[in-house]
């Protein structure tokens, strides 16, 4: 090489510079779109592939009929009609067969053991009555329903339907800034919210997936649905005569699950346009092709996973949460709990917004399981108002088996209609589990995120029980 | 009752109030941020990138050109002017008012920072064409040299805006896309758009509102002092010769002419196929990575196969597989 002289790095990089003006901006597309030619190419001379065959074909057939303009919806209605009508009423059963055993058999069974194994009192109430009561409640309330929501759902995934529910709603999502496949991820949020926020993987896009994640708390979970029937039939319920108590009370949680989705589309359409404005976002889904689902694999590994999940839970965050409760509910200070303190100091903030400070206590302490709000508030309402006739012991989450005598305690801690109305608007929006937050900030790896996913439901609940609280008051007032 | 009233009532107010501090770009905090950023150092630099912009349009600044580029008043324009002079940045002679090398440097890379900010909106965020220029008025001024070179090198050092305007090099070279406006292009003719002037905000809007983007290749059907037709992108649009003026065209080489002109993926009816020609350059980013990581390039056959039940989005059998595409994502792509 007789041109082998000595080139300055200044000249190479201007004569690199000079050379990219000339080959032009669009270099870099150009390239990738030769190297995906030539992939593309190599694939079609390598892979042969079957004739085009117009026979009769499955698939087409059925996603006419999924996709159709007057059909679809029909169909996706009533096929998740299906699957939360066989949840709730299947998960029934077992969920009894539970509590009778965790709580009926096994927690005065422990008790007894532990006090003759010579426990001083402390000792078993902290180990037995708050630890692993919470544990069990939440393992009875949450186990059930998510051993046959989230196999069901998979099924629906596995079968390859679920893609199209994502298709077919996406125009409604696409107007409030957000992506069709949030529908899943909202679905699976019903079941969990932790699990909806994992199921946002889904999306590609990483502004929608943000916005999936921030809203997905507004989807009414498992563990914040039997709060909702209990008020729903002793208060609501109660309004009417007997025979339509049924009806209107479900109509009224129904009610609240749209409400959670009205809000689901508020929260997507403010956070497209303010905070998440000019975050990249794209737009592309596959509608793979229908295959017979793997019953009973399906089943079972989602069963199994399920199972752990829901363990996992209630050890690492209900456990501990069951030990502060006993503990806030037994430790005196100047001769008052713990728990009557915050109580009366949380008391002014609660009526102000139509709740009252048990409600507040109970959530705050609830945020690792919301499945112990109910237990937490009626131990609560006993230790607060001395009521007779409960002789569980301070700081024993329990509930009662007739709806008329949680009623009647309810009305002895001074609750209303408008208590009960505000109760099931609050438990829609308040703060994710604990569970839900630490899965958000895996999920986005972001502490900002997480903070607004947690707080701004929180300020949102808040902002609703206070005007519906201020405007029935003034409401009565008039009439 | 009455107590209930009163909570209610500084309850709205207290909204109120929250609402009319923190609204987005409305509201009291924006305002104030925006004030904020309105500095003598900012005003500095926009007066420098004007006077700049007339030398290389070939007029001359004036204090009157200053005071309406900045949007201040006289006064203030003057204050501005004499503060160059301090610094040695501008010299008024009375050929009128000049840049002093070290001027011309300053606003050289105020310019580059711009371009360079409007490559990183369109290439790597979700803001839309009409956002771009007033964000890139605002970063233009955080931006070092050093940063501006950091992110030259992360988008894969750019040479154009996504206007079609030239990055000025670190060392303040520049190249012209040397293309004519189209008032001034012959009739009939295979053109290239090869600029979009994105100011004024207003008549920008409307470029954008036509579906016209750079790389957009289009043949002027008809021109008359009111209006000029022509073809783009598989349709006819009628523009005002004040709008024509701002798009600037090169006429394209015969070869390449040939390419026919396509009509948007979106337009296909149902159980329809074509092949793909291209995917429009304003189709950027991840959209565009995406679109060409499912396969589809120039060649490519795409039928549909489904419509959603609101008409939007359709799935098209694309290599194979169904894949959904929204409208807006298949208007970019044009087949014949």
């Amino acid at each position: 090489m007789s041109e082998a002289r000595a080139v300055s790095p200044e000249k190479l990089l201007k004569s690199a510079r000079t050379l990219r003006w000339e080959v032009g901006g669009n270099v870099h597309e150009a390239l990738t779109e030769a190297i995906y030619t030539d992939a593309a190419s190599i694939a079609d001379r390598a892979v042969s592939r079957p004739e085009e065959s117009p026979k009769f074909d499955l698939d087409r057939t059925i996603d006419k009929i999924v996709t159709h303009r007057f059909w679809g919806f029909p169909v996706m209605i009533l096929l998740f009609a299906l699957v939360f009508w066989i949840t709730i009423t299947g998960a029934n059963v077992p969920s009894a067969w539970l509590a009778s055993l965790l709580l009926g058999k096994v927690h005065p069974w422990l008790s007894e053991i532990a006090l003759s194994l010579g426990f001083p009192l402390w000792l078993k109430g902290l180990l037995v009555d708050g630890m692993y009561l919470a544990t069990a409640w939440v393992i009875s309330v949450m186990l059930p329903p998510m051993a046959i929501f989230f196999p069901l759902f998979t099924l629906l995934e596995d079968f390859g339907y679920l893609p199209r529910v994502a298709f077919n709603l996406d125009s409604a999502f696409k107007k409030s800034g957000a992506h069709g496949k949030q529908a899943l991820s909202m679905m699976m949020g019903f079941g969990c919210n932790a699990a909806g926020v994992i199921a946002t993987r889904i999306i590609d896009s990483p502004r929608e997936r943000l916005i999936a994640i921030i809203t997905n708390n507004f989807a009414l979970c498992n563990g914040r649905w039997p709060t909702q029937i209990l008020i729903a039939t002793i208060f609501i319920g109660a309004l009417v005569p007997a025979h339509l108590g049924g009806l209107i009370s479900s109509f009224a949680v129904v009610g609240i699950a749209v409400l959670g989705i009205l809000l689901t589309f508020l929260v997507n359409l403010i956070l497209s346009r303010t905070m998440l404005r000019g975050a990249p976002s794209s737009f592309s889904m596959e509608l793979p092709p229908y295959r017979p689902p793997r019953i009973m694999q399906t089943i079972y590994t989602s069963f199994i996973d399920r199972t752990i999940y829901v363990l996992w839970r209630a050890i690492v965050f209900a456990a501990p949460a069951g030990a502060a409760i006993w503990l806030s509910a037994n430790i005196t200070i100047g001769g008052v709990t713990i728990a009557e303190h915050l109580v009366n100091f949380l008391n002014p903030v609660g009526i102000l917004i139509g709740l009252n400070g048990v409600i507040l206590l109970a959530y705050i302490v609830a945020i690792p399981a919301n499945e112990i709000v109910i237990p937490t508030v009626l131990m609560l309402t006993v230790l607060m108002t001395g009521a007779a006739g409960f002789d569980t012991g301070a700081g024993v989450m329990f509930e009662l088996d007739s709806n008329a005598s949680t009623l009647a305690l309810l009305h002895a801690g001074g609750w209303t209609l408008l208590t009960a109305v505000n109760l099931m608007i609050f438990s829609l929006v308040h703060n994710p589990c604990s569970t839900t937050i630490y899965t958000i900030y895996k999920e986005t790896g972001s502490l900002k995120w997480t903070t607004v996913a947690s707080i701004m439901p929180l300020v949102l609940g808040l902002l609703m029980t206070f005007f519906v609280a201020q405007i029935w008051r003034v409401t009565a007032g008039l009439l | 009752m009455s107590d209930s009233l009163v909570t209610l009532l500084i309850g709205i107010s207290l909204l109120v109030l929250v609402l009319w501090f923190f609204w987005p770009e409305k509201g009291l905090y924006a305002r104030w941020q925006r004030g904020r950023r309105m500095t003598a150092r900012i005003r500095r630099e926009d007066a420098l990138k004007h006077i700049h912009n007339c030398e290389m349009g070939g007029s001359v600044a004036s204090i009157q050109s200053i005071a309406g580029a900045l949007g201040v008043n006289l006064n203030k324009a003057s204050a501005t002017l004499s503060e160059l002079e301090d610094n040695n940045l501008a010299q008024i002679s009375n050929g009128g008012i000049r840049l002093t090398p070290a001027g011309r440097e300053s606003a050289l890379h105020t310019l580059r920072a711009h371009r360079m900010w409007e490559r990183y909106l369109a290439d790597e965020t979700g803001y839309s064409e009409q956002e771009w220029h007033d964000l890139a008025e605002r970063y233009e001024h955080e931006l070092t040299p050093s940063e501006v070179e950091a992110l030259s090198a992360k988008l894969g050092y750019p040479t154009h805006d996504p206007h079609g305007d030239p990055i000025p090099a670190a060392d303040g070279e520049i190249v012209h896309h040397g293309g004519q406006p189209l008032t001034a292009a012959e009739i009939d003719t295979p053109l290239r758009i090869v600029h979009l002037e994105d100011e004024p905000d207003v008549v920008y809007a409307q470029l954008v509102a036509e579906g016209l983007h750079l790389g957009m290749m289009l043949r002027l059907v008809e021109r008359t002092p009111e209006r000029l037709r022509f073809w783009a992108g598989g349709d006819e649009h009628t523009l005002a010769p004040v709008l024509a003026a701002n798009i600037s065209v090169l006429a394209l080489p015969e070869r390449e002419a040939e390419d026919p002109v396509g009509k948007p993926l979106s337009h296909l009816r149902s159980g329809e196929s074509a092949v793909v020609l291209s995917i429009s350059p304003v189709c950027r980013g991840l959209d565009r990575q995406r679109l060409l990581d499912l396969g589809l390039l120039p060649g490519t056959k795409v039928g549909v196969e489904l419509i959603g039940p609101g008409g939007d989005p359709k799935a098209y059998r694309i290599r194979g597989a169904l894949i959904a595409l929204r409208d807006d994502q298949a208007d970019r792509i044009l087949v014949e």
